[in-house]
């Protein structure tokens, strides 16, 4: 960007690059900003410059629609715990870890009848489904299909298919656990924000981002902890 | 069965007469100078892919990118054996595995579709919208033809992105930063899946970004998806992963693409490319 004129030479591919970007509309092939001079990328921390690429150089289509009503801007912006993770690289401080245990607690929001097991069956489907939430010219429609779990990318559910390992084995879960009220309870909260548990684990907050709504993760859980359910078989 | 006889034939042509395309260096005895270093299960992952490497249909797709390649077209009429890959024009032998690089006739750090782009644009005078340009993906645009052919001259070469020109080095850190950096309705980054050792997303192994030996397979792009039944390209898979992400859609040959695609080269630094590889 800086070294564009020192040569006669490079000053006509210049001018030639700015003609095309004036005629043909062209892409970011073109030069764009930084041709202009008026950014200097070398001058910025890895970070200004990382942000900078995602929200100020065309590298994305920022302004496609989102799911949730948003634009795509939005997915690209971080919160609080996004940003303490990043930052990290998911290896908070003892005191970063408490406090983001602590924000996670209370961001958990109960159902008001309890929490109660849904249908395994449906739950299976969400949980063996990755639908759901991606943006492209035709982005996943949820007026058409719920929004799935994508549990299988990362754990083993069921021993019929082979479900990914990023995440613990579920096979089993609930004829080793049980039932009880605190097993229930710790799966929903898991499931909500696991951050409660794990500070800055790689697993998605289904509830609290509002990927699963409630009768979701009822659902998901019963296919869990059901004896009739193909995971505990 | 017969559809593999059939699919072997050509390739049997093309490697018997010396006038065709060749990789650099057989990608199947790169990739298995690799396994017998290391003990990897992304490697290993698939015995059948294995077996079938020799006859990857991505070998005519470079073949057809040699022709592509060396016919005079545009309106300009002229091929693209002047075009400066970043060892001089019409070098093609290393001059992939030392991409993402600075070029000062655009002030930019380019990766190999970004500069094709330029040089088709520039040099041949085809214009943006133009389908030699516009279309990036499947194993029938010219891109990929191209891109195949061109990749392959640095098959078993050592990835070695440049990094004395400060852009370089600025884009390399960015794109690790973006690598790192979680977001969305997921809380996902690359990392999330390419920072642990034999972990499987679904029932495909990953590989993992601190292991060299491994991460050269990881980046050797292009490579023929057969779950795709294309050849894919580094731009591909940087989209592929942000639509698995739940992020923004990225464009293509954006800095930011560019960026990343400069640090995961950078992590594989050293070991040798497989190209044209093949992939689940």
């Amino acid at each position: 960007m800086m070294t564009l004129n020192k040569t006669r030479f490079a000053a006509g591919l210049a001018a030639i690059t700015l003609m095309l970007l004036v005629t043909a509309c062209a892409g970011p092939e073109s030069g764009k900003a930084d041709a202009s001079g008026k950014v200097d990328y070398t001058k910025m921390s890895a970070k200004e410059l990382g942000e900078y690429l995602i929200f100020e150089s065309n590298s994305f289509r920022l302004d496609m629609p989102t799911q949730e009503g948003t634009t795509a801007r939005e997915r690209m912006m971080q919160d609080d715990l996004q940003m303490l993770c990043s930052q990290t690289r998911n290896q908070p401080s003892p005191e970063q870890a408490g406090r983001i245990i602590a924000e996670a607690r209370a961001s958990m929001k109960y159902p008001e009848g309890g929490i109660q097991l849904g249908d395994w069956q449906r739950g299976g489907n969400l949980a063996w489904g990755g639908f759901g939430f991606r943006l492209a010219d035709q982005s996943d429609d949820h007026s058409r299909r719920a929004a799935d779990g994508a549990c299988y990318n990362c754990h083993a559910l069921s021993p019929q298919r082979t479900g990914g390992s990023l995440g613990p084995s579920l096979t089993g879960y609930g004829k080793s656990r049980g039932d009880s009220e605190a097993t229930r309870r710790f799966i929903y909260e898991m499931i909500y924000n696991p951050h409660a548990y794990f500070p800055c684990t790689n697993m998605p907050r289904m509830g609290y981002k509002g990927v699963l709504n409630e009768q979701a993760i009822a659902d998901i859980m019963a296919y869990l902890l059901h004896p009739d359910s193909p995971v505990n078989k | 069965m017969m559809k593999k006889v059939l699919l072997a034939l050509p390739v049997a042509l093309a490697i018997g007469v010396a006038a065709h395309a060749q990789p650099a260096k057989d990608p199947v005895l790169v990739l298995e100078a690799l396994i017998g270093k290391v003990d990897s299960a992304y490697l290993t992952q698939s015995e059948q892919n294995l077996m079938m490497m020799a006859d990857n249909p991505a070998l005519w797709t470079m073949e057809d990118g040699k022709a592509l390649f060396h016919t005079p077209r545009g309106p300009n009429n002229v091929s693209l054996e002047s075009c400066d890959f970043g060892k001089g024009p019409g070098v093609l032998a290393g001059a992939y595995t030392e991409l993402p690089r600075f070029f000062a006739d655009t002030g930019r750090v380019m990766d190999l579709e970004s500069r094709l782009v330029h040089c088709m644009m520039t040099l041949q005078g085809f214009p943006a919208d133009d389908p030699a340009v516009r279309v990036r993906d499947g194993s029938n645009s010219d891109h990929m033809k191209l891109q195949t052919y061109i990749a392959a001259q640095s098959s078993g070469m050592p990835w070695n992105p440049p990094m004395k020109h400060p852009l370089e080095k600025a884009m390399r850190d960015a794109g690790e930063y973006i690598f790192y950096r979680r977001s969305g309705t997921m809380d996902f980054n690359c990392a999330t899946c390419h920072t642990q050792t034999g972990k499987r997303v679904r029932a495909s192994v990953l590989p993992n970004s601190s292991i060299p030996e491994e991460w050269t397979k990881a980046v050797s792009w292009p490579a023929f998806r057969v779950g795709h039944d294309h050849v894919r390209s580094s731009q591909h898979r940087v989209r592929e992963c942000y639509w698995q992400m739940r992020h923004a859609v990225p464009i293509g040959g954006s800095d930011a693409t560019i960026a990343l695609i400069s640090y995961w080269t950078d992590l594989a630094r050293g070991q040798p490319a497989i190209l044209p590889d093949m992939k689940r």
